[in-house]
């Protein structure tokens, strides 16, 4: 039985890895410490909030919007109220 | 304990202002028994809405912010939802921060958005005889297509 030899991490592995994780680095999120950005999430405030969804009316994950996790869930919550409220749809086609 | 409420009502479209006046009497009423008082009882206007509710395309939003009891909440949902249940659809009561500033944005409602009549377009552009020329051709001058 041969022993399993644990290779070394070829430089083509490396910029793999280095393409799938890079891009995120450098986000932060719109909210965090921006006192006027806070004062727009408001349910009835659908201009701001429409940017946060698809065109389908799903509510983007933030890992596209680059929201912190507190903020993506404050924001879920007055789109989600908003939805009730029939001043966003629940999907797209309504009509 | 007083603490501050906003309150977002869905009614009918054909709601009269008779009728908006009974529910701000009546929420007056109320919220007046115990210490309190209306800050604000601001009509939207017409909207058309996001789905259909309760068969209804359009909606009149008002939207009522006061300061009441705490105890006193369960009897403001159920003039909303139980008394006045043929005229308000939907309403949605939350709680504000005494703090908190009472700007809002407020969505832009038909009433508010530009008429998009073809009569103000032409006199908007000064295009008013334009529509006129074309009465003298007839729909059965381009049906060339008769073999």
């Amino acid at each position: 039985m041969t022993k399993k030899v644990k290779l070394k991490i070829s430089a083509r592995l490396v910029k793999k890895r280095s393409r799938r994780y890079g891009f995120a680095a450098s986000r932060h999120c719109r909210f965090c410490g921006n006192e006027a950005q806070m004062a727009f999430m408001d349910y009835k405030n659908i201009q701001f909030l429409r940017g946060f969804l698809t065109e389908r009316g799903k509510i983007l994950p933030s890992r596209i919007s680059g929201n912190c996790c507190k903020h993506q869930r404050e924001l879920s919550q007055q789109i989600k109220r908003a939805r009730v409220m029939a001043l966003l749809p629940y999907t797209a086609f309504q009509y | 304990m007083v603490s501050r409420y906003e309150a977002l009502l869905l009614t009918i479209p054909e709601i009269t202002a008779d009728e908006a006046k009974t529910i701000e009497s009546h929420l007056d009423k109320v919220i007046k028994g115990a210490t309190g008082s209306i800050i604000s009882f601001e009509k939207w206007g017409k909207y058309r809405l996001s789905y259909p509710v309760r068969r209804n395309d359009y909606g009149n939003y008002f939207l009522v912010r006061f300061e009441a009891e705490t105890s006193l909440l369960n009897e403001i949902k159920s003039i909303f939802a139980v008394k006045f249940h043929e005229m308000v659809m939907r309403n949605m009561i939350i709680q504000l921060d005494m703090n908190q500033s009472l700007v809002y944005q407020k969505p832009q409602s038909l009433e508010d958005a530009p008429v998009r009549d073809v009569n103000t377009f032409l006199k908007e552009n000064k295009m008013e005889g334009l529509m006129g020329a074309a009465e003298g051709v007839d729909a059965e001058d381009f049906d060339e297509d008769e073999d």
